[in-house]
């Protein structure tokens, strides 16, 4: 049965005909494996002396550590050696320092308070899993517990505990100027004066747990030439290497990560906290060790799609137009950023969703709570706020008395309008995708709703800038000292305008180092080559932007003297069976 | 280390029984907890003993060993009136090992087979030679040192015995209730009816004041109306993963009315 249907008269000219995948089964290159049991996960590799760790985790929301006594497990059977905070050579991270966003606010193992539950203190390395889990439940840590938060508004009250004292106002700052990120096109106030109708909503989501059958976690094995190879369950392998690199303090040409099959991911597996601790055991006893979650820590401590609170109001005319809409959106971090920072300013590029409405505004907050930290997961970011977006879009077509389909299509976005994050709008299909659902679903809508395109409408004024009123509330620490309202533009402070038209400072991407790197256009087959308007492309020929080739580095100076060959310092003594091949590594489980 | 130890008997096995030492009837439920790192359990022991995998009938009564797996009881036609209680647990892998004795032991929200074991008030054999029924039973199963080896009850006259369950994911989830009934019907009128739920506390408990309701009445929707209201009286379900304690006081009075007036669910 084929259920596929094709409408290929819609954007023929925006891509080649023989994109014909969809619809055709399609054999998954790594299915044959699955389906006969063979895949290989990183827990089918075996180690021989394989070493197992275990945390030692809080129990509490947020808690001082007044001490830790693991006197008892250190003398336990099988108990190899026990890691703590001062193991770890640096122990203060954060994911996306590698694109150098944010700052460093989270341990590997806490030493001095705990701000989730469930956040590791110490691990247990031993012979066995049972010996490791044993040894760790008697590890004692005298607590003190303190007052948590777990909601985002009461986090932002004044007076709320400081979740994480990277950022004591419990928010991820913006630009080192906000609390929040904005967003300000035209002017909502305006907007809302001149609208018949306001329509206000609160959409609230839960985290949600990706729930992997495969749960997270690393073998790692010293290997050859000081190095350590490691089998992880990541879905982002030179991320999770880096940041491995980073918190051992090692050089990355150390590691050797294998990744392969991930048994489930979903967005759950790329906080890279599992490799780290596995290199590091490894490191510290010198045997392969595994760290792996079970299935209560996957759950507990496995980082879930944040919760998020949006509040939405919109002015709307009597005729369904949204005239002004604002945005008001809490991201829950959790205890730690990892990648919510970024989600913020995602969705901010998303908003107000798939239309074209002249004024537009949105605070949008990453806001730490004493919860399990936040991550990834499908739609990161986008998921949330558009669920949000269209239950308020069934509320105003209530409000005003509209079938909520054709409002979609009244206001739908088309080719060539301004988002109001200043790009022009290409390939909108919201329209048509409206107009098909409806004749799917036996949904009648109007003959005028039936002949709308998003290919014609669009542009002219909708491609105008306008004149935007801007705010300056919400300094970083401002809202600490007293409470401010977390609207935009709202509350007393200086107000701005900033010129119709006015698109902002053109980003430009970086120019290749040398010629031979620029991407040759000719050669790529992509969407871009399939737009309607052709891009215009650098011409990398007549663009001598290397560096390089601009102002060419006088070389250094050749050296004089020949080096004298290398001679070890001290006899090679690692016990290798093999030349070559790890001492540790035996072979896989599955052949 | 943990330590297994085998024996002939299900009575040497019970002799074996002290603390940090579970019995392992099928494994579905002792096996988890400890591949999931139940360091409680220090010792295992079993019994390779076929006179509990038995399945058999004395006169008008039924004799279940304790040692029958789910997918025996399917497969016997002595029990064929348990078989969609049967069907309910797990999927073909969990049904070929789980075990009718562990089921009773099976800690909230499992315990389907115990239920309906509940409503047919069967009698326990166990294997210090005492009897004990099966109300007394859940209420000291924590505390007990011997092991079941039989389950006897009388067969159920045909239509008497019903059985639904309700989950939130098909065909092979958990329960969010189920309901294991006995309707003995005189005369077109309920009698000495035999109510039981697994889900609606920490054990399978009877709903008292439903079968209270329902005595003398007619089965049809005015006679069994007051039962339906009564559904949930006095009893407390927990709270949990599966379902809150509020949407399983809301779901046992549907339940309830589309077993005993036979509604498709």
């Amino acid at each position: 049965m084929n259920t596929v249907e094709f409408r290929k008269n819609l954007f023929s000219d925006e891509r080649p005909e023989n994109l014909s995948e969809i619809g055709r089964p399609t054999v998954r290159q790594d299915i044959l494996g699955h389906v006969t049991g063979r895949s290989a996960f990183y827990d089918d590799h075996q180690f021989d002396g394989l070493l197992h760790m275990r945390c030692v985790r809080s129990p509490h929301h947020h808690a001082r550590i007044r001490s830790v006594d693991f006197s008892n497990a250190e003398r336990m059977d099988g108990v190899r050696r026990i890691v703590g905070p001062n193991d770890v050579p640096k122990n203060l991270n954060t994911l996306l320092s590698l694109i150098n966003f944010g700052k460093e606010d989270e341990p590997l193992l806490s030493g001095e308070k705990t701000a989730y539950r469930g956040e590791p203190v110490l691990a247990v390395i031993a012979d066995t899993e049972r010996q490791a889990r044993v040894a760790a439940s008697s590890v004692r840590v005298e607590w003190e517990p303190m007052p948590h938060v777990l909601d985002v508004e009461e986090a932002l009250a004044p007076g709320a505990p400081t979740v994480n004292e990277t950022y004591p106002d419990n928010t991820f700052e913006y630009h080192e100027r906000y609390d929040h990120q904005k967003l300000r096109f035209g002017d909502v106030d305006k907007g809302f004066s001149e609208a018949d109708r306001i329509v206000e909503g609160r959409y609230r989501m839960s985290p949600i747990e990706q729930a992997p059958i495969e749960t997270c976690g690393a073998i790692a094995a010293p290997d050859t030439g000081d190095r350590f190879v490691c089998y992880t369950s990541t879905q982002a392998l030179f991320f999770s290497l880096a940041t491995t690199a980073k918190l051992l303090d090692t050089a990355s040409s150390r590691l050797h990560f294998i990744g392969g099959t991930v048994g489930g991911g979903f967005g759950g597996k790329v906080d890279s906290i599992v490799e780290p601790m596995a290199v590091l055991g490894a490191m510290l006893s010198g045997r392969p060790v595994k760290f792996m979650w079970d299935r209560e820590e996957e759950m507990q401590v496995g980082a879930p799609r944040g919760a998020e609170l949006w509040i939405i109001k919109d002015g709307v005319a009597a005729d369904g137009r949204i005239l002004a809409r604002r945005f008001t959106g809490y991201f829950d971090a959790g205890a730690y950023t990892r990648l919510s920072s970024y989600a913020v300013v995602k969705s901010t590029g998303h908003l107000p969703g798939p239309y074209t409405i002249p004024n537009v505004a949105s605070n949008v907050y990453c806001v730490f709570t004493n919860r399990t930290p936040a991550t990834a997961m499908r739609g990161f970011g986008i998921t949330g706020v558009d669920y949000a977006i269209e239950c308020q879009m069934d509320r105003v077509a209530e409000a005003v008395g509209m079938d909520p389909v054709e409002l979609r299509i009244l206001n739908a976005y088309r080719d060539g309008d301004m988002k109001a994050h200043r790009r022009v709008a290409k390939n909108t299909a919201l329209i048509e995708c409206c107009q098909v659902a409806a004749e799917k679903a036996g949904w009648r809508i109007s003959p005028d709703s039936t002949r709308q395109s998003s290919l014609e409408g669009g542009g002219g004024r909708r491609a105008e800038i306008p004149e935007t009123a801007t705010d300056q509330i919400g300094r970083i620490g401002e809202r600490r000292r007293s409470r401010i309202p977390v609207e935009p533009l709202v509350g007393s402070g200086p107000r701005g305008r900033i010129p119709a038209g006015t698109a902002g400072p053109a980003v430009e991407a970086a120019p290749p180092q040398r010629p031979d790197m620029a991407m040759d256009w000719e050669r790529e087959k992509s969407a871009a080559d399939f737009v309607r308007e052709p891009v215009k492309r650098p011409k990398t020929a007549t663009q001598p932007q290397s560096r390089l080739a601009a102002a060419p580095e006088p070389l250094p100076p050749a050296q004089e003297k020949a080096e004298a060959p290398y001679i070890p310092k001290a006899p090679f003594n690692r016990g290798v069976r093999k030349p070559g091949v790890s001492r540790f590594l035996s072979g896989t489980r599955r052949r | 280390m943990v330590e297994v130890l085998a024996f002939e008997s299900i009575a040497q096995a019970a002799a074996a029984l002290r603390d940090r030492t579970v019995y392992l009837g099928g494994g579905t439920l002792v096996m988890r907890a400890v591949n999931f790192g139940d360091s409680s359990i220090e010792r295992i022991v079993l019994a390779n003993d076929p006179s509990v995998k038995a399945i058999r009938t004395e006169g008008n009564r039924v004799v279940l060993g304790s040692g029958a797996t789910m997918a025996d009881v399917l497969a016997s036609k002595e029990t064929a009136f348990l078989a969609s209680v049967a069907r309910g647990i797990g999927g073909p892998a969990v049904r070929s090992m789980a075990t009718v004795g562990g089921n009773l032991f099976a800690q909230h929200p499992y315990g389907d087979f115990a239920a309906a074991i509940l409503a047919l008030d069967a009698k326990l054999s166990l294997t210090d030679g005492s009897e004990i029924d099966m109300g007394s039973f859940l209420a000291r199963r924590g505390s007990l040192r011997s092991l079941v080896a039989r389950i006897q009850f009388e067969r159920p006259a045909s239509g008497e015995f019903h059985f639904r369950k309700m989950s939130r994911v098909k065909p092979k989830g958990v329960s969010v209730i189920s309901i294991a009934a006995l309707i003995p019907n005189s005369a077109g009128r309920v009698s000495n009816a035999r109510i039981a739920y697994c889900g609606m506390g920490e054990t399978p408990v009877r709903a008292s004041a439903a079968e209270a309701a329902l005595e003398g009445r007619t089965l049809d929707p005015q006679g069994i109306a007051a039962a339906v209201s009564a559904a949930s009286a006095g009893l407390a379900p927990p709270d949990d993963a599966i379902a809150s304690s509020w949407y399983r006081k809301e779901v046992a009075p549907v339940l309830l009315r589309r077993l005993l007036l036979g509604e498709a669910d």
